[in-house]
């Protein structure tokens, strides 16, 4: 309990120390908001002025920060310039396509890596195991945004995939099943994208905590003692072999939020990412600040969550705090 | 086991050795335009023609046609070794201009197309691979040293400074880059030479890229600093300095080279995120992340395919890197069972 | 296959909507005053998808200022007096006629009688009178607002009576009537409560329900769905009738998607999804044009558009010991024979071949050949001479060093850096261009990508800059809009900005000259002035003029009535006349 009290108030001063940054570089890139006015000739500096300070951009950092830490703490994250409306429900609209999206990539994911990752390492030194091992070591180290862009190009070349957006035009006229028929077919390509750069990573991980432990003498003893592979296997090696996957399920959790950036941008999923990097471009600060918040607070949370999985499971750890505190 | 490094340590020195004599292996000058010659699809080499079968190939000029370019039967030229061409230094040092192979003006021979300004693509890919390659190595350098100074300290003292410095890698992993990117342009000076636009280049990228070995390196020091040899010294009064340097450091020293496999092509693939924001390393000076920037593109991309050979470039060292890694983990995983 | 996709998909669409309750145009009724397009021919159905480069930001027309939000709203209202896009001259709108006064500061315009909203309640003076003073409003700052202030001093609105409005210019006003468009008349019946509760700044945001949204313009608000579509459905009251006294608009919905960047808006519109794009950049339209057949579109090449790109070198009054290295290099940039040089070393053929893939035009003033009606075309067009900036650099008192670099007369190296918006591939194309061709003259020149905010920034803040390649223009064919880039006092004025007076003695001939054509009112003597105006521009050259980009446009070949224009918005400025052609149609059409 008390380990748990203390990662929350390390939690809350991240917060804390985050925003503080967050306003301390947005007031160091240069330029606003309205600064694209400046081009149009036909807009006095004076119009200029008084929306900058109608938005109360003009006011030194402390007091802005204040306002907003004041406000952000009875939940009302300010107002976004660009779209002239409460920050809140704008983030929170496509906070749930993205939420939407990673939670399908992290299913298909781990569905498909820890399977995988187990059975090669119970198959380990066959040919299938080198070859997997060996495309599992290209797929790692191609970057993420190569492996979008081909899978992109592919999709629009042979048009195998509808690209962009998360609904087609008709999607209210549709039935409730020809609906989810409708965004599955166009979150297919981020997907795809998504499950191909972290399982590689995850299928590693898997194999070689199961190598591992597999290793282990009691194993060997469990085997010598006649105990059935599929029960030796899921009884014993598994929870021993779950610490490292665990905090790896944890990062997953954390990245919920901010993990799928590059992939929604360049798939045109409309979902947070995007948003946030025009917004940043945009110099719309509030928009940029409270959605650097959120992602903030779901990587917290989503740590928090599997540092308490870590704590419930393995035994070690409790002991371990037991011991700390 | 035993061959798989030898195979690794060949293809990495190929790999280097071929961005090192970049200026020799590349037939043209990386940014010399050529405007009458935009979008070019790669040189055909032909070894047949009307008077049969030859052992020297030749490259024939291009005319333009409506849609890009065909072949000019009527001028031909062969391809020979050991050309005088452009100038360069070589390693920065000696000034040549003798190059691998070429042909006879008026001819072009562009093995991988050219770009929008008529560069040749394969002279751009070498010397762009020595910019970038040494960015992700240089600022691999700084953010695994960072991370171990820190890194050990957290361990080693442990209680406020441990606190503290994780406290700070957290801030770090979550922290809006972008902004900070953007804000940080403004404090430089209008134009920095190219040495200097390379060095901050690589120097805020490893700045912002101590956070994770910190964290690993921490986690070894924690575990390290109990041990027997460690307190033995500590007994006999040796300095924190000296335990540091003498014990923890060694134990760490194997986890940080395994780090630097995994990091360098990471590093690489950052250069090309900056280029995007402008800082990155400027034109003409051509490095991948410039050069695939201009993919982004989707006529580019569909049209002229072969401007995608950085991504290949850079594919294949990061493999080559991957591998490197792979073997040093097991290594590690080797030493410490 | 796609094709036949498409086509059965638009079959059963059009079927649909002839059964369905789509909103059904009204029948014109006596008392309607209607405009009547005679030339306009279609029929009535289906729906049109037009692709986005961003979601909009607001469906308020007053504080609108991004060109996404201005397209929709555009559809959704009207205005009083109209630029048609494709003559570029005003046509009557909602004002039936109108008279001008002698000394030309009194507008009295006629409105048209039996004009009703999109949610069917009349329009007369009163909603015009308190559109006007929204637009005025102070607390409401609406960019539009400094368009009605004319010297300082706002026009004034006054109610004649119920059909007719006064205008009351400060003073005359040189193509006044052109001023009404874009400034759209607004329902007092619905935003009177909110204007004078001071809540107008925020209604008609992206979340407002259809039935709190009316306009007098051809669609209304159906559907909007974040981040992804606006839907709009036909106003069945619109005032407009074709050459058979059917009311318009043909379409039932027209659908704006919010598509992104351009590279994407051409994915969708090869896969079918998008019906329409517009301003493609060459190498799009070549890709498109290489595809037509099998995407069965048509292509338009409108020919060179109204934007100006140029180089502009910092001539600004810099002080501080910050700008100390700009501040002597200033040197060479105030002088003339030095950006005549510049000029004259600058490959334009290769700029419009290699960044416009031909499809552009180079550039030797500020109006290009595109504005048939204000370009003069006597401006010189030097060809590329090298040897001529050589010249032009000795006679300045340069010369060259052993290594072959420019130094000036003090022996100081020419270099310099040349800052552009890094998301503007075409402007950093040409420094790239412009860095080669210089560096024949031995300059050594650097390209500084910059983050389009950081430049804006540099450029009008701090100063912080050497030179710039930047773009202006593009929004109207008339010079009052230059007014503030060619004024010495003006906010565009960039080359050097601040000035307490004019810096030159031409300068100050352009300032006169501006102010004269201001409120010159006959087209014949404004021209001259203007033509004297770029004379002296392309002369002292405060901007080394580029290139411009083509107008290009592209559309499936079922939609009838295309017609782009240069002027913005270019393929939905009709929107009202667009229509889907059936298959027989469009097979004739090639």
């Amino acid at each position: 309990m008390r380990y748990l009290g203390r990662k929350l108030i390390r939690a809350a001063l991240l917060l804390f120390g985050v925003s503080v940054l967050c306003f301390l570089f947005t007031e160091m890139a240069p330029g606003s908001f309205f600064d694209e006015m400046r081009l149009n000739p036909q807009i006095s500096p004076e119009t200029i002025a008084s929306l900058r300070s109608r938005y109360g951009l003009d006011q030194p950092l402390v007091v802005r920060y204040a306002r907003w830490a004041c406000s952000a703490v009875q939940a009302d994250f300010g107002f976004s310039i660009a779209y002239n409306a409460p920050v809140a429900p704008l983030l929170w609209t496509r906070a749930k396509n993205t939420l939407l999206l990673n939670a399908v990539a992290m299913s298909t994911t781990w569905l498909v890596s820890v399977p995988l990752g187990i059975w090669m390492a119970t198959r380990r030194r066959s040919a299938w195991d080198r070859a997997m091992d060996g495309v599992n070591s290209i797929l790692i180290s191609i970057p993420e945004i190569v492996i979008a862009v081909a899978l992109l190009a592919i999709a629009v070349r042979w048009r195998v995939l509808p690209v962009g957006g998360m609904t087609s035009m008709d999607h209210e006229a549709l039935s409730r099943w020809e609906r989810v028929r409708d965004i599955a077919s166009r979150m297919l390509l981020p997907v795809i994208t998504l499950t191909l750069v972290e399982s590689s990573i995850i299928v590693r991980h898997v194999r070689a905590s199961f190598l591992e432990v597999l290793g282990a003498p009691f194993v060997q003893a469990g085997r010598g003692l006649g105990i059935g592979k599929m029960r030796l296997l899921f009884r014993h090696v598994l929870p021993a072999a779950a610490n490292p996957i665990i905090s790896l399920f944890g990062l997953s959790l954390a990245g919920l939020l901010s993990g799928s950036l590059l992939v929604e941008a360049i798939c045109g999923w409309p979902g947070l990412g995007p948003l946030i990097l025009d917004a940043t471009l945009a110099r719309d600060i509030y928009l940029v600040i409270g959605g650097i918040m959120l992602s903030t607070l779901f990587m917290l949370g989503g740590n928090l969550i599997a540092d308490t999985l870590l704590l419930l499971c393995d035994p070690r750890i409790r002991i371990g705090a037991a011991n700390e505190s | 086991m035993n061959r798989k490094p030898a195979i690794l340590i060949v293809a990495l020195a190929a790999l280097h050795l071929t961005l090192l004599f970049a200026g020799f292996l590349a037939p043209y000058d990386p940014t010399a335009q050529d405007r009458d010659l935009p979008y070019a699809p790669p040189t055909r080499l032909h070894f047949k023609d009307a008077s049969g079968l030859h052992l020297r190939p030749f490259v024939y000029a291009l005319k333009p046609a409506p849609d890009g370019y065909i072949e000019d039967d009527s001028q031909r030229f062969p391809v020979r070794l050991m050309t005088r061409g452009a100038q360069y230094k070589l390693l920065g040092l000696v000034s040549l201009n003798w190059h691998l192979f070429g042909v006879d003006e008026p001819g072009k021979i562009t093995l991988l197309g050219t770009d929008e300004f008529g560069r040749d693509e394969l002279s751009r890919v070498l010397y762009g691979g020595q910019i970038s390659v040494a960015a992700g190595i240089l600022a691999t350098l700084i953010a695994l040293t960072a991370g171990a100074v820190f890194g050990i300290m957290a361990g080693y003292y442990g209680w406020i400074v441990d606190e503290s410095l994780m406290g700070a890698t957290e801030l770090f992993l979550c922290l809006p880059w972008l902004y900070f990117l953007l804000g940080f342009r403004a404090f430089l000076p209008l134009h920095l030479s190219s040495v200097r636009t390379f060095l901050l280049l690589t120097g805020v990228i490893g700045l912002i890229g101590w956070a994770r070995p910190a964290r690993l390196v921490r986690g070894i020091v924690l575990s390290v600093r109990t041990r027997d040899h460690v307190l033995a010294a500590k007994g006999f009064g040796a300095s924190d300095f000296y335990v540091m340097r003498r014990h923890i450091l060694p134990e760490v020293m194997s986890v940080l080279l395994t780090q630097a496999a995994l990091l360098v092509p990471r590093y690489i693939a950052a250069e090309v995120t900056l280029s995007f924001f402008g800082l990155g390393v400027n034109e003409p000076t051509a490095s991948w992340g410039n050069m695939l920037s201009v993919l982004q593109q989707y006529n580019v991309l569909v049209s002229y395919g072969w401007l995608s050979a950085p991504a290949l470039a850079l594919v294949i060292t990061s493999v080559i890197y991957g591998f490197l890694a792979d073997a040093l983990l097991s290594r590690l995983e080797f030493q410490s069972t | 296959m796609n094709v036949i996709v498409r086509l059965a998909g638009l079959v059963c669409l059009l079927a649909v909507t002839c059964f369905a309750s789509g909103t059904a145009p009204e029948k014109p009724q006596p008392g309607e005053e209607l405009f009547r397009a005679d030339q306009v021919s279609g029929h009535y159905g289906g729906n049109l998808t037009i692709g986005g480069r961003a979601e909009p930001k607001t469906l308020n027309p007053v504080i609108a200022t991004d060109a996404v939000s201005r397209e929709i709203t555009g559809r959704m209202m009207a205005d009083l007096i109209e630029i048609n896009r494709a003559s570029q001259q005003t046509e009557p709108a909602l004002a039936k006629s109108w008279k001008i006064s002698p000394d030309g500061r009194t507008f009295t315009l006629q409105l048209r009688k039996g004009i009703r909203f999109s949610d069917g309640h009349a329009f007369d003076a009163d909603d015009v009178v308190f559109s006007f003073a929204v637009y005025l409003d102070e607390n409401v700052d609406s960019p539009q607002r400094d368009l009605l202030i004319i010297d300082g001093k706002p026009l004034t609105v006054t109610k004649v009576d119920q059909y007719t409005v006064r205008f009351q210019l400060p003073r005359p006003y040189a193509a006044a009537e052109r001023l009404f468009d874009g400034l759209a008349m607004l329902p007092k019946h619905l935003l009177e409560k909110p204007y004078k509760e001071g809540k107008f700044v925020q209604s008609w945001s992206l979340s407002v329900s259809p039935t709190d949204v009316a306009g007098l313009g051809p669609f209304r608000l159906k559907q909007y769905v974040a981040g992804q579509r606006a839907v709009l459905e036909r106003n069945p009251y619109y005032w407009k009738v074709d050459s058979k006294n059917e009311r318009l608009p043909y379409l039932d919905e027209m659908t704006f998607l919010f598509v992104g960047s351009e590279d994407a808006q051409v994915m969708r519109f090869e896969a079918g999804e998008t019906s329409i794009i517009s301003r493609l950049s060459s190498e799009n339209y070549n890709l498109l044009a290489r595809e037509r057949n099998r995407t069965h579109s048509q292509l338009v090449d409108m020919g060179p558009s109204l934007e100006y790109n140029f180089l502009v070198f910092n001539q600004n009054d810099l002080d501080g010991k910050k700008l100390d290295g700009i501040m002597t290099k200033q040197k060479w940039f105030r002088e003339l024979k030095f950006r005549q040089a510049v000029s004259a070393a600058i490959d334009r053929d290769s700029i419009v071949r290699l960044v416009y893939g031909t499809r552009g035009a180079a550039l030797w003033g500020n109006v290009g050949p595109g504005n048939k009606l204000w370009a003069n075309n006597a401006i010189p067009h030097p060809q590329r001479s090298l040897e001529a900036a050589r010249d032009l650099l000795k006679s300045a008192g340069f010369s060259w060093n052993q290594a072959g670099r420019l130094i000036d007369p003090s022996g100081t190296e020419v270099e310099f850096s040349i800052i552009t918006s890094s998301s503007n591939a075409q402007r950093m194309k040409m420094a790239t261009l412009l860095q080669d061709d210089l560096s024949r003259l031995g300059m050594q020149v650097h390209v500084v990508p910059l983050e389009f905010r950081a430049l804006i920034d540099r450029v009008f803040q701090s100063f912080e800059y050497e030179a710039a390649i930047m773009g202006l223009g593009g929004g109207d064919a008339d010079p009052n809009p230059e007014m503030n880039v060619w004024s010495s006092s003006g906010t565009s004025h960039l080359w050097h900005l601040h000035e307490s007076e004019p810096a030159t003695a031409w300068e100050r001939e352009v300032d006169t000259l501006m102010q004269q054509q201001m409120v010159t009112l006959e087209y014949g003597k404004r021209k001259r002035l203007y033509d004297r105006v770029q004379e002296l521009i392309a002369q002292q050259l405060p901007f080394i003029f580029l290139a411009t980009p083509n107008v290009l446009a592209a559309a499936d070949l079922r939609v009838g009535t295309f017609h782009p224009a240069i002027l913005d918005p270019c393929t939905i400025w009709n929107a009202e006349e667009l229509y889907i052609r059936t298959p027989v149609e469009s097979a004739g059409v090639r």
